[in-house]
């Protein structure tokens, strides 16, 4: 049953005696209160057009008016209230959920804020590895894993069972649908010929559970499984080199030294979360004279890229030729050739070669998921070598590892589909016809189909081509489980009923297969019964589990696995692989998008509106070019190219992009939906059309040509590529690279442990200048203060996500951040530091918002005392008083206000400024889409166009911890308040607390010397300061300040600077 | 004295301070000058006025469609961004408040330094700058986010005891702004009443006579009410006086006050009060050239004028020219980095152009009414006006738009770019400014009769005295209407 649409299963009152015989037309009929009308297909066959929509209105309200439909009235529904109340509950107290979302086959543990039984927010999970920053007090969930909460709200979501089997679409419903499924699936019972799944990537065990009950019913059915961005290459390299599929599960935390080749672990990997807390722990760690050093040899920039210490932009051709030399470097057995490096690659393979023998087993390396399978087996070989393996890495048991390749899976089904070999096609989400290599052409083998059945959260582009459709429920919705990537396995517990009625996918598998378990709650339980929860008391475990959302100590166990010589068999030459590319021939690199991934986020606003962390493109993807390449061809940001590779071309529109290696192009996925939902529909360029199921990641050879037109690329921050002046002053205020700048500081681990203020070296003249005491110190019982530490800050959005999320942030749409009127609270300012066309650039990441300042520059500016202080240093704005003159943040140095020019929460985000959509002044909350409502934060206001808003320290969490203690009788203790950007921070480079409180840990960070104000010159006096940024270059950055160009970290020699890695 | 032989060509522009140039031309006494005046408002309307209003009510109905568009809609129909928080509107605003300068300038501060010149062209640029103010008032108004409740401003007494912020400078333009258009509007409505009367007395209809009857306000013209009208001319004048100089420096602390590089600067008070003269006597002449045209007022408003409105435009032209020199080298040696870099973005960056359209239109092109044969040539000097009005929007668009545009973090740096609405509203405060005038010109009277009556050498013949010549017109104390007689105007 839905919430939004009631079903009436079970005949109370009847109305004739088909009713009552319960037949599936009536049945059909009955479901719908107009049956027929489908104001969705109505409006969308052959696009909605306006007029449309004013006849559909018209009609209705012509109906409503003159017949007596109007006046009709159904059998009411009576609602009482709590008379008793459900033990431990309060209205109005929100309450917190751990759950797990699966997310490419691995669990991402979750904590879900849930109010009044509706979710508004999602967090990591305090009690999981997986996800704890602070173990038992404060989890990390990455953007997409927030953003998943708006996905589950999404009006666009599909609401309805359709029939395609007939020209007409028809609107069915469950009952009926497992009735015809039933008789379709009875008559295969026990052969299951020409029956095929096509399921995501997944590891949940209750899955896989129903997938052995399934074949069990279905012996002759086959089971394919296809993600379009997955970890094949791991799972195959690490077969080739243990003999079977094995997991490596990292501990940067006991790393001193990382290399990584094409590895994002900081960004794109499925344990980025943990990885990202690892890590920054090892760059804390300076304060007391220890650091990290990161390598990493990269063919597009990536999000540990801009962190890594020594970072090589190398050609994808490239990287098995790295991996090689390092292997031999440290003497891994059984690796032959002697690889031909420039100097540059030869200077980075010694340096980690020797930082990584230093390290005596605390280095570790990586390789990423586009390398070949003889990296990553190579990277075994080295990783045991070092002494690594039990140290910094585990290894266990692939979950799910007997599965062949995806892209192996999804060629032969689409073999067997085009041969008439399967007539009854399920598909489980995914969204094969859009995401499937272009080569295979699934979307036509899809039409031959007989029966294709397929579950999706929305009627995307694959159920358009399939004969039924089966809404999904969301995980936020059903009942389910996972695994996380250390192999332990989480509960996936609903935190509301199905909005729009849809079903689980382990409910469609039980229907299917006949089980008599049909609820979602039911298999699960029963999968745990069987599996985990064998001894004991079932119940009491069980609510264990779903308290903490994961089985104690459920974590795979480590194996002993020994890698075979030179990383199992020959490693190969590589000869065609390292050759130059031939001039004029590019290679393609395919991405994960980070905005919507492989395109599945398409419709979710939060996550197309959330900058990319380096281009800061939104809206859009786009071809990232180098300088270098940009300047040969004479392409600027957003001239579109016409690419073209192995018979195949496309055009899309290019991002010249400082630091992407000559002769790369990057091409993130998951844009040109074409059947996505209203908000992310015809958006960016589809760059599936390019990929071959042979060469799903790196495509060589291909040919890249100016069509001559340019396309408008949306960006919330200007290209880094601007006008002279424009550069130079930024120059003045960055600093070039390795140097350190007036808003941006930073050092090299060096020089900071020689002399711990260095980074401010040059800046002495900028401080406060005071001629008066400040009248007010704003510490009244609490002065709330924060701090950022650029050190440990990877500019992975999550924060900025998070803030969107708590504080009911709107989104603009396209058209009008093209105008420069972004909402977020929570920006990350990304700085390229150096020469542009340097490969070796800089970048540092610097999260902006409300600074709080004790002199705010806005509060006296505005007229109506729209902004003042509190006592406790808090910058508020009331909302209410705002009438909206802008002055404040024409006076804000930090540019951190936001104004509502619009009704941002009534406005649809694709709609052009051109089109009216007047309002009554004021009168938003009737605006406002009722199923977008419900994830609103009841806690914090939701303003109205026309009003200032910004940052406020989470203000109402603070409230919120005050109430509690007070009730206490006690007073707010540092960790009670946890703001929404530091809770999601999965390196804890945001800490917020009490700067009156003498052990709290914001005081000690904004004491240390490594501490400053942003502008402080200014005399704003911000309560929020930033810590300057550490890097650890190899030699200890001697000959950092030397110019740029010369590579001068990497051509240092080599041998002495292993000391200096912590 | 004798009657001195006048004709049209006569040149009235020299200053030999021996002689006194005569200020009203054509041989005109005190009837032909109250006929030509009075004949603007009485004559029937005629074909030119009635195409020129349409043409300015359609523009004022444009301005009306985009306001209601806007309140409809929100702000955001506006180009207006983060970090460009202010853009077209306070522009504009700044720029209608300058030119309403002129008019209480010449009004009261000419007046109060005996320059009899001024009694030609006072009357409409003292309406001109009332209906400067009402354009400029409209902008703040509806800027805001949220226009209906824009009085919110104003400090009135409310329920929850919530009073402005004074500390804001926004507040102080709303004092400084009401402050200026309440004492404009008394001293002009003051300074109309005797020829009000004189339009009333005049008038043919009976619905003119009751209208005209109502705002003269029962003038008869005794010797009383000469004696307390003088008097309080004279008061309002003094009042208006540090009006003229506080209001452009108040909404010029809209900007010094604040800490943006570009606006944080002490030098803006005098230089904006300086460049408002400058664009507001260049509007008088735009007005006044095609004015003294159209409705034969050539005597009255003669090439002296012309020429002074034109010396004015060339000292404060040239003030402000020093002051945009000074606000370069006060960067430069500030020391500061934002500063030096928001002069240097200025000239060279993104709105480049719209920084040297300036210098040419404010510093450049006044420098050619050094020639007196071109003060005098009224085409060059209405070219030369018209630059100065573009010139002195692109001022406030240089101030406002490129100093927001690229401030303190690069990361926030953003262009703005005007949408349609912007442009429309732009053109429709002309609308509303001629729509206005227009107004103004066809029933009331353009030019301050009585007061011209008074520096014609009529109003100071002495046939008792003449053999014993006084002298006083050399005095330097001397004021033309000391000897004044009422009852002789008649």
């Amino acid at each position: 049953m839905s919430q939004v649409e009631h079903h009436q299963s079970g005949v109370g009152y009847w109305r004739d005696l088909e009713q009552l015989a319960e037949t599936p037309a009536v049945e059909e009929m009955m479901a719908h209160e107009f049956p027929g009308y489908t104001p969705g297909s109505m409006l969308s066959a052959g696009g909605a057009s306006r007029r449309r929509f004013l006849k559909l209105m018209g009609a209705s309200m012509a109906m409503a008016g003159l017949t007596l439909t109007g006046c009709r009235r159904w059998p009411k529904e009576h609602l009482a209230p709590y008379s008793t109340n459900p033990a431990g509950r309060m209205p109005g107290v929100p309450e917190q959920y751990a759950t797990a979302w699966e997310f490419g086959g691995v669990a991402q543990p979750l904590l879900v804020t849930s109010y009044d039984g509706r979710p508004i927010k999602i967090e990591g999970n305090p009690s999981h590895p997986g996800s704890w920053t602070v173990k038992g007090k404060l989890g990390s969930a990455d953007a997409f894993a927030q953003a998943t909460v708006l996905e589950m709200y999404d009006p666009d979501r599909s609401r309805e069972f359709l029939d395609r089997s007939t020209d007409k679409v028809k609107v069915w419903h469950w009952e009926g649908f497992s009735e015809k499924a039933g008789e379709h699936f009875g008559k295969m019972k026990g052969s299951g010929a020409g029956f095929a799944i096509l399921s995501e990537a997944t590891t949940s065990p209750s899955v896989l559970d129903m997938k052995k009950r399934l074949l069990a019913a279905f012996p002759q059915a086959k089971w394919y499984e296809y993600e379009p961005l997955s970890r094949d290459a791991e799972m195959e390299g690490s077969k080739r080199a243990f003999g079977k599929p094995v997991r490596s599960v990292l501990h940067l935390d006991k790393a001193s030294a990382v290399v990584l080749f094409d590895a994002d672990l900081l960004g794109t990997h499925p344990a980025h979360v943990r990885y990202a807390g690892d890590w920054a722990e090892r760059r804390r760690s300076a304060d007391h004279g220890e650091m990290n050093r990161v390598y990493i040899a990269e063919t597009c920039f990536s999000i540990t890229g801009t962190v890594a210490d020594v970072r090589l932009p190398v050609h994808p051709g490239r990287i098995d030729a790295l991996v090689r030399a390092l292997a031999k470097r440290v003497g891994v057995a059984g690796v032959s050739g002697d690889e031909k490096l420039s100097k540059d690659e030869e200077a980075f393979v010694d340096a980690a070669a020797s930082d990584l023998k230093g390290a005596g087993g605390a280095g570790v390396v990586s390789v990423g998921p586009a390398a070949s399978v003889e990296a990553v087996a190579l990277s075994h070989a080295i990783n045991q070598q070092l002494g690594a393996v039990g140290k910094c890495v585990t290894l266990i048991d692939e979950p799910a590892g007997d599965r062949s390749s995806h892209f192996a899976a999804i060629a032969e089904l689409v073999k067997q589909m085009t041969a008439g070999k399967v007539d009854t096609l399920l598909i489980l989400g995914g969204n094969p016809a859009y995401d499937a290599p272009a080569d295979l052409d699934f979307a036509n083998a899809l039409k031959s189909v007989k029966a294709s059945i397929r579950l999706g959260l929305y009627d995307d582009e694959t159920s358009k081509l399939c004969k039924w459709h089966i809404p999904r429920a969301h995980y936020l919705e059903s009942w389910g489980d996972a695994r996380a990537w250390d192999g332990s396995v989480g509960i996936v517990q609903p935190l509301i009923l199905p909005l729009f009625g849809g079903k689980s996918v382990i409910e469609v598998l039980a229907m299917i297969a006949g089980d008599k378990v049909t609820a979602g709650d039911q298999i699960v339980r029963r999968t745990w019964k069987e599996q985990f929860i064998k001894g004991g008391d079932f119940e009491r475990t069980w609510r264990r589990v779903l308290e903490a959302g994961v089985l104690e100590n459920s974590a795979s166990a480590p194996i002993q696995a020994t890698a075979k010589a030179g990383g199992g068999g020959e490693a190969g030459n590589g000869a065609a692989a390292t050759s130059e590319p031939s001039k004029g021939a590019f290679y393609l690199k395919f991405e994960p998008d980070s905005h919507v991934h492989d395109g599945r986020f398409a419709n979710n606003a939060w996550l197309q509106e959330t900058p990319d962390s380096l281009t800061k493109v939104v809206w859009d993807n786009a071809a990232m070019i180098s300088v270098k390449d940009a300047q040969d061809l004479e392409i600027k940001t957003g001239d579109v190219l016409k690419l073209a590779a192995n018979g195949r071309w496309m055009e899309i529109a290019a991002y010249v992009m400082p630091g992407q290696p000559i002769g790369v192009i990057g091409l993130p996925l998951g844009y040109g939906r074409t059947s996505a939902g209203s908000i992310g529909e015809k958006l960016g360029f589809n760059t599936y059309n390019l990929r071959a199921s042979t060469t799903p990641y790196v495509i060589a050879g291909a040919q890249v040509a100016k069509t001559g037109d340019t396309y408008t690329l949306c960006l919330t921050a200007l290209h880094h590529l601007i006008d002279k002046v424009g550069m130079d002053g930024r120059q003045e205020r960055i600093g070039g690279k390795g140097e350190s700048g007036r808003l941006v500081r930073e050092a090299t681990f060096a020089e900071f442990k020689k002399d711990s203020k260095s980074p401010h070296k040059g800046f002495e003249g900028a401080a406060r200048l005071q001629l008066f005491k400040p009248p007010h110190t704003f510490n009244d019982t609490h002065a709330w203060g924060m701090t950022i530490d650029l050190n440990t800050c990877i500019g992975c959005n999550a924060c900025a996500v998070a803030c969107q999320a708590e504080n009911n942030v709107p989104v603009v749409g396209k058209d009008q951040v093209l105008m420069h009127r972004m909402m977020a609270w929570l920006r990350i300012d990304r700085y390229f530091k150096g020469d542009a066309a340097d490969p070796q650039i800089d970048v540092i990441h610097q999260p902006m918002m409300c600074q709080h300042c004790e002199n705010a520059p806005c509060e006296q500016v505005c007229p109506v005392g729209a902004t003042m202080h509190d006592t406790e240093g808090l910058n508020t704005m009331v909302y209410n008083r705002c009438v909206g003159t802008r002055y404040c943040s024409n006076n804000c140095p930090y540019k951190v206000r936001r104004f509502n020019y619009f009704d941002w929460h009534a406005k649809p985000p694709r709609n052009k400024t051109g089109v009216l959509y007047p309002g009554l002044p004021d009168q938003q909350q009737n605006d406002v889409d009722k199923i977008r409502r419900m994830q609103f934060n009841p806690e914090v206001t939701v303003r109205m166009r026309g009003v200032m808003e910004k940052c406020t320290y989470c203000t109402h969490r603070i409230a919120r911890a005050k109430i509690n203690t007070r009730n206490a009788g006690t007073d707010v203790k540092d960790g009670d308040i946890i703001t929404a950007c530091q809770q999601a921070c999965p390196t804890q480079a945001i800490t917020f607390g009490n700067l009156n409180e003498k052990t709290a840990a914001v005081v000690g960070l904004q004491r240390l010397d490594r501490a400053y104000d942003v502008l402080g010159d200014l005399d704003t006096r911000p309560r929020t300061r930033y810590l300057a940024k550490l890097r650890n270059p190899v030699g200890g950055g001697a000959g950092a300040s030397s110019s740029p160009g010369e590579h001068t970290r990497m051509n240092a020699t080599v041998g002495s600077e292993s000391e200096s890695v912590g | 004295m004798t009657q001195i032989a006048i004709n049209a060509e006569i040149d009235n522009t020299s200053d030999d301070p021996r002689e006194r140039e005569l200020l009203v031309l054509g041989g005109r006494d005190f009837t032909s000058v109250t006929a030509a005046v009075a004949n603007v408002a009485e004559r029937k309307t005629t074909l030119g006025w009635k195409i020129a209003f349409a043409i300015a009510v359609f523009w004022l109905g444009i301005l009306g469609a985009c306001i209601g568009y806007l309140f409809t809609t929100g702000v955001g129909v506006w180009g207006t961004n983060q970090p460009v928080g202010w853009a077209f509107p306070i522009v504009n605003f700044v720029f209608w408040v300058g030119i309403g300068h002129a008019g209480t300038l010449i009004s009261a501060i000419l007046f109060l330094f005996r320059q009899n010149w001024r009694t030609g062209i006072n009357r409409f640029a003292e309406a001109m700058t009332i209906f400067a103010v009402v354009c400029a008032g409209l902008f703040p108004g509806i800027h805001v986010g949220r226009p209906w409740l824009a009085y919110w401003l104003f400090p009135l007494p409310n329920q929850m005891d919530m009073w402005p912020q004074f500390r804001s400078p926004l507040l102080w333009d709303v004092f400084a702004v009401g402050t200026y258009a309440t004492v404009s509007l008394v001293f002009w409505y003051v300074g109309m009443i005797p020829d009000l009367a004189t339009l009333r007395d005049r008038a043919t209809s009976r619905v003119k006579q009751i209208l005209y009857g109502i705002f003269a306000v029962g003038w008869n013209g005794s010797c009383r009410h000469w004696h307390r009208y003088e008097r309080a001319y004279l008061l309002l004048a003094a009042l208006a006086t540090p009006l003229v100089l506080s209001v452009h420096s108040v909404v010029s602390f809209d900007f010094a006050t604040s800490q943006l590089p570009g606006w944080h600067t002490t030098i803006f008070p005098p230089y904006f009060v300086a460049g408002a003269i400058y664009g507001g006597f260049a509007m008088v002449l735009n007005l006044a050239i095609p004015a003294r045209q159209y409705f034969g007022l050539k005597d009255i408003i003669t090439i002296r004028h012309i020429e002074n409105c034109a010396k004015i435009m060339l000292a404060t032209g040239m003030i402000v020219a020093y002051s945009y020199g000074t606000e370069f080298w006060t960067a430069w040696y500030s020391g500061s980095l934002y500063e030096q870099f928001t002069f240097w973005n200025r000239a060279f960056g993104w709105y480049g152009w719209s920084f040297w359209v300036m210098i040419f239109c404010n510093a450049i092109a006044p420098q050619i009414l050094w020639s007196k044969r071109m003060r005098t040539n009224l085409v060059v000097v209405f070219i030369c006006a018209t630059f100065a009005n573009i010139g002195m929007w692109f001022e406030r668009f240089v101030i406002i738009v490129t100093s927001l545009s690229r401030d303190f973090l690069p990361s926030s740096w953003w262009l703005f770019k005007p949408t349609i609405i912007d442009i429309l509203m732009l053109i429709g405060s002309f609308g509303l400014f001629f729509t206005l005038f227009l107004l103004f010109c066809r029933f009331l009277p353009v030019v301050a009769m009585a007061e011209v009556k008074t520096v014609m050498p009529q109003a100071h013949a002495h046939p008792e005295e003449q053999d014993e010549h006084s002298g006083d017109e050399f005095r330097s104390d001397y004021r033309p209407d000391e000897h004044f007689r009422p009852q002789e105007k008649h």
